[in-house]
């Protein structure tokens, strides 16, 4: 539309330069090249009598060697389709489409996975189910018949995952339920149908695309499952790619190439789904087309039977989501002798799971008592926990932030330029075809080297550029999402608005600064404070780049789960690793709290939060001084 | 003041605006009025300096600003969608303007008060975010931070469309007012006609890209220059052969072959005999009861006219009555079927 002359000397072109030159180079620096280096890396295999032999990987896989781990891993993907839609689908509906009571409290116990996930979360479970959790080892004190190694393997990382991955069900399908408009309810219930007849005619159809994405989605997330079978023992793609990354051909045949080959396989399976997804989406959606759209009221279960399963059904869900939470909250606060027990001991409590430090005593083979001075530590007062926390904490707030300011500038220019910002954007969300583990696996193989120009030839898997390295990853497996997330808010941009404040006089940059970054800034925040908690417990990427340089919080907590032996290696592990899941829990319970919570307001909101504040204050400080002046005038 | 010289605006292969030509007069109330998609936006963009003319020129004062930056026009604008900054307080909207000049606080703060009275905004709301004011008083933020900067020409885009009907008729009213307070030039967008009748000193009709007519109101309303013209304002009768035959009998001076109309209040239902106009009768088909005046349909046989009769209380016809019909060839306009210069009735 504007087709004004450009000015002699023109601010925005070199800006425009500079940001094109800078996208190349992450895009093809930091996504495009290693990622096909690992591709070609397949190719240049040599065998045993050190020939080149392009398809030696292939013909060993085709032999059968590596179908194990696609199976296990499609098996999981399938599995997690069923089981996560029924949990998540069922949770959703009990709290926001039929009337159970207590759904206010159903509801928090079924998000408590939004607070903690992936490595956090998979030691909690372990800490109730494992061979020596509290829940198995109550079991087996009450029947000793039960096999207490039941929570390992395929089982135990289906029960987890199952439970761990109805978040994006807690978030969307709800999200979706709300704007279902009540009237067609009603409508379906004024033609004669009865309840469950109006679930499935009305209000699913409408649930149908949310559920697709979700499904996919999750088929995604069991396909890359890494922390789970990580911990729980599950040979799966990933935990196996990232053990060849380590390995060499002293060891194995052509581990590198091995793994390069799944992660392509994983890509294939990504990117196969994704597209199938797009096409889908494309089609459209149901959208309401009602204008006057009515909230949509609880559904009462008219047939008592079926009511009162439905409350056991959702009291038993609650049960099991809560139990982890409650039991490593309850842990986090008991001492050594309790938690190395898994015993409760409700008359002490401490915190010295979290700081300070304490005497360890323990019995010799000899049958002598030793001491170790300050063994028993708590997270902020054990060195490597406080290390692990604080690098992760460090390189997440960056990644993040990166990732934020990134995804500004670029969506900017793309909603300006529909051509080359189409191309921007398909760039930006080219890490979203890629499994987070090729990406960090490309990384660790490709920048392993002196040999990458545009780094300066500087060899960044080497000691502390690992962190700069997992900076990066970081930044670029975030920048899809962040791109969805901060995009949908510069819709909310009125094209008028840009040209109302240049009509006034403001140049581009004044215009970007007041006027367009202050409507954005709620969704960039919160694109920074949701990329804050998924990164900060990160597990799946530190531990493919495998570094003592670069050992996240994560790889520390997992670490915790070696309990301490007879001589007191890695002491008050377990203690340390419930206070840990809890400080998790309090960074990102307060971060969704402070994005959802005090972040959602508006101006208008802001500015009558702070009338009421202050009415109050001026009420209560009205009563103080009235009391004042009546006790003068009595004392006088 | 304004004046649009041989303007064309072309988007890719698609010309928006042939050959505009325009000239509003200092202190002017001046509307571009039209169909959705004529060109009347683009003309006001054209002016403020959001798109620049593939040919021909603006002037402001005989000043040549063609190629003058918008924030260089001094030409203040109010937005259909009113483009308030949802992130400022009603007072910093305001104030914007003058911050972006490096204008010093106090001098900010009392051109934004005094402002702020003349368009009815108390210092409780100026506190306020835009979102808390209500629909009329967001139009007030809107008018009073275009005209703070004291421009020389205010474009009001269809800043009226957004509000519910009562409201739209109260602000119309307030607006005018305003105008002719503050006595400053201003370029009004809108498809409404009525609301175009009502503000303007003078209208521009657009259709298709194209200047159908400019005029006054009562110029535009009663002697329309075009067919497109007769037909987008107002409500109006074509009248059927057979009635033209007729008229044409009794020696109207009209042409056969032209297209003639006839407004629905120059139609009246049993008037007594008038020399030189033409009686038809006819039945009475339906009606409809506005409650200041009545619409009946009545069909003669050859085509159903309507006709609008002041409510006066004494005569009110029901459907089926045969009543009779009366139209004066003076009240006529008429037009040649294609291109052809129009002659007015």
């Amino acid at each position: 539309m504007n087709t004004l002359r450009p000015k002699p000397f023109d601010v925005t072109k070199v800006l425009q330069l500079i940001g094109a030159v800078f996208f190349l180079y992450l895009f093809l620096g930091f996504m495009l090249l290693p990622c096909l280096n690992t591709l070609t890396s397949i190719f240049s295999v040599r065998n045993a009598a050190g020939e080149r032999d392009p398809f030696a990987v292939i013909r060993f896989f085709l032999a059968g060697n590596m179908g194990k781990f696609v199976w296990n891993s499609l098996k999981l993907a399938l599995c997690l389709i069923v089981t996560v839609n029924v949990v998540g689908i069922s949770i959703v509906l009990l709290t926001e489409y039929f009337d159970i009571k207590g759904a206010k409290i159903l509801r928090l116990g079924y998000m408590t996975t939004l607070i903690y996930s992936g490595v956090a979360l998979v030691t909690g479970y372990m800490f109730l189910y494992a061979g020596d959790g509290i829940m198995t080892t109550w079991l087996a004190a009450k029947f000793p018949n039960v096999n207490k190694t039941w929570f390992t393997g395929f089982n135990a990382v289906l029960f987890t995952m199952t439970f761990a991955c109805t978040s994006n069900h807690a978030l969307f399908l709800r999200n979706a339920i709300r704007g279902i408009d009540y009237n067609t309810v009603e409508a379906a219930r004024n033609m004669g149908a009865k309840p469950f007849k109006v679930l499935f005619k009305v209000v699913f159809p409408t649930l149908i695309p949310t559920l697709f994405s979700l499904t996919v989605m999750t088929f995604i997330t069991g396909l890359c499952a890494m922390s789970a079978p990580t911990l729980l023992g599950f040979d799966s793609i990933n935990p196996e790619i990232v053990r060849l990354a380590g390995s060499s051909t002293a060891d194995e045949a052509f581990p590198q190439a091995r793994a390069a080959l799944l992660s392509i396989l994983l890509a294939c399976f990504t990117i196969l789904l994704l597209t199938v997804l797009s096409s889908y989406e494309r089609k459209g959606h149901y959208l309401s087309v009602s204008k006057t759209k009515a909230k949509l009221q609880k559904q009462k279960i008219t047939n008592p039977v079926a009511n009162v399963l439905a409350h056991i059904y959702a009291y038993v869900l609650f049960l099991i989501y809560m139990t982890p939470v409650v039991m490593i909250v309850l842990f986090a606060f008991q001492n050594y002798p309790a938690v190395s027990m898994r015993r409760l001991d409700l008359k002490n409590w401490t915190l010295i799971n979290f700081f300070g430090t304490q005497d360890y005593q323990y019995l010799t083979n000899r049958g002598k008592y030793k001491t170790r001075v300050g063994s028993i530590s708590g997270v902020f007062s054990n060195e490597a926990t406080l290390n692990g926390s604080r690098t992760s904490f460090i390189l997440s707030e960056i990644a993040a932030a990166l990732a934020g300011v990134i995804v500004v500038v670029a969506c900017n220019y793309i909603f300006k330029h529909k051509k080359t910002g189409t191309v921007l954007e398909y760039a930006l969300l080219f890490p979203w075809l890629l499994p987070t583990i090729l990406i960090c696996y490309s990384y660790r193989v490709f920048f392993n080297s002196n040999d990458v120009w545009y780094v300066f030839g500087q060899n960044l898997y080497y000691q502390d550029r690992v962190k700069l390295l997992l900076i990066i990853a970081y930044m670029v497996v975030r920048l899809p999402f962040s791109l969805r997330m901060i995009k949908a808010s510069f819709y909310a941009i009125d094209e008028e608005l840009e040209d109302a404040a240049r009509n006034l006089g403001s140049s581009p940059i004044r215009t970007f600064l007041r006027v367009k970054l202050p409507i954005i800034l709620p969704s960039a925040r919160a694109g920074f404070a949701l990329n804050f908690p998924y990164l900060y417990p990160e597990y799946d990427m530190s531990a493919t780049f495998a570094s003592t340089y670069g050992t996240s919080y994560a790889m520390v907590i997992q670490a915790m789960c070696r309990e301490e032996g007879l001589y007191g290696y890695n002491v008050n592990a377990s203690g340390r690793r419930c206070a840990s899941t809890v400080f998790i829990m309090l960074v990102s319970g307060l971060i969704l709290y402070l994005v959802y919570g005090v972040g959602a307001r508006d101006l208008g909101e802001r500015l009558e939060h702070r009338d009421r504040r202050r009415k109050r204050w001026e009420r209560i400080s009205g009563a103080f001084r009235k009391k004042q002046s009546s006790e003068a005038v009595v004392s006088s | 003041m304004i004046r649009l010289n041989n303007i064309v605006v072309k988007f890719g292969d698609f010309t928006a605006l042939h050959d505009i030509n325009v000239h509003v007069k200092e202190g002017e109330f001046f509307t571009f009025l039209g169909p959705s998609g004529c060109g009347k936006t683009t003309t006001l963009r054209t002016v403020t300096g959001f798109i620049e003319p593939a040919e021909g020129s603006v002037f402001v004062k005989d000043k040549d600003i063609t190629h003058v930056p918008i924030e260089d026009r001094n030409i203040g604008i109010v937005f259909q969608s009113y483009a308030l900054f949802p992130t400022m307080t009603v007072y910093d909207n305001i104030a914007f303007g003058l911050r972006v000049k490096k204008m010093k606080r106090a001098e900010v703060d009392e051109k934004v008060r005094t402002i702020a009275r003349k368009v009815d905004l108390s210092d409780e709301q100026l506190k306020k975010a835009v979102s808390q004011l209500s629909g009329g008083q967001q139009q007030r933020v809107a008018i009073a931070r275009a005209l703070v900067t004291e421009p020389a020409i205010i474009c009001l885009d269809e800043p009226l469309s957004n509000l519910d009907a009562k409201l739209r008729v109260q602000l119309r009213g307030e607006l005018k007012k305003m105008q002719k307070d503050f006595g400053i030039t201003s370029i009004y967008v809108t498809h409404d006609q009525e609301e175009a009748l009502t503000l303007s000193d003078r209208i521009a009709v657009f259709n298709k890209g194209y200047i159908e007519q400019i005029g006054t109101p009562n110029e535009i309303y009663n002697h329309s220059a075009t067919e497109f013209v007769c037909n987008f304002i107002g409500d109006i009768n074509r009248l059927s052969e057979e009635v033209v035959d007729k008229l044409l009998a009794m020696g109207a001076p009209i042409r056969k072959e032209d297209h003639h109309y006839v407004r629905l209040e120059r139609v009246h239902v049993n008037a007594p005999e008038t020399p030189g106009a033409l009686t038809v009768p006819g039945t009475v088909d339906s009606r409809e009861y506005y409650g200041l005046y009545i619409k009946y349909y009545i069909d003669l046989g050859s085509q159903t006219i309507k006709v609008i009769e002041r409510n006066d209380g004494v005569n009110l016809y029901e459907p089926g009555q045969r009543v009779t019909v009366q139209i004066n060839p003076a009240d006529l306009m008429s037009y040649p079927p294609s291109g052809e210069e129009a002659s007015k009735g």
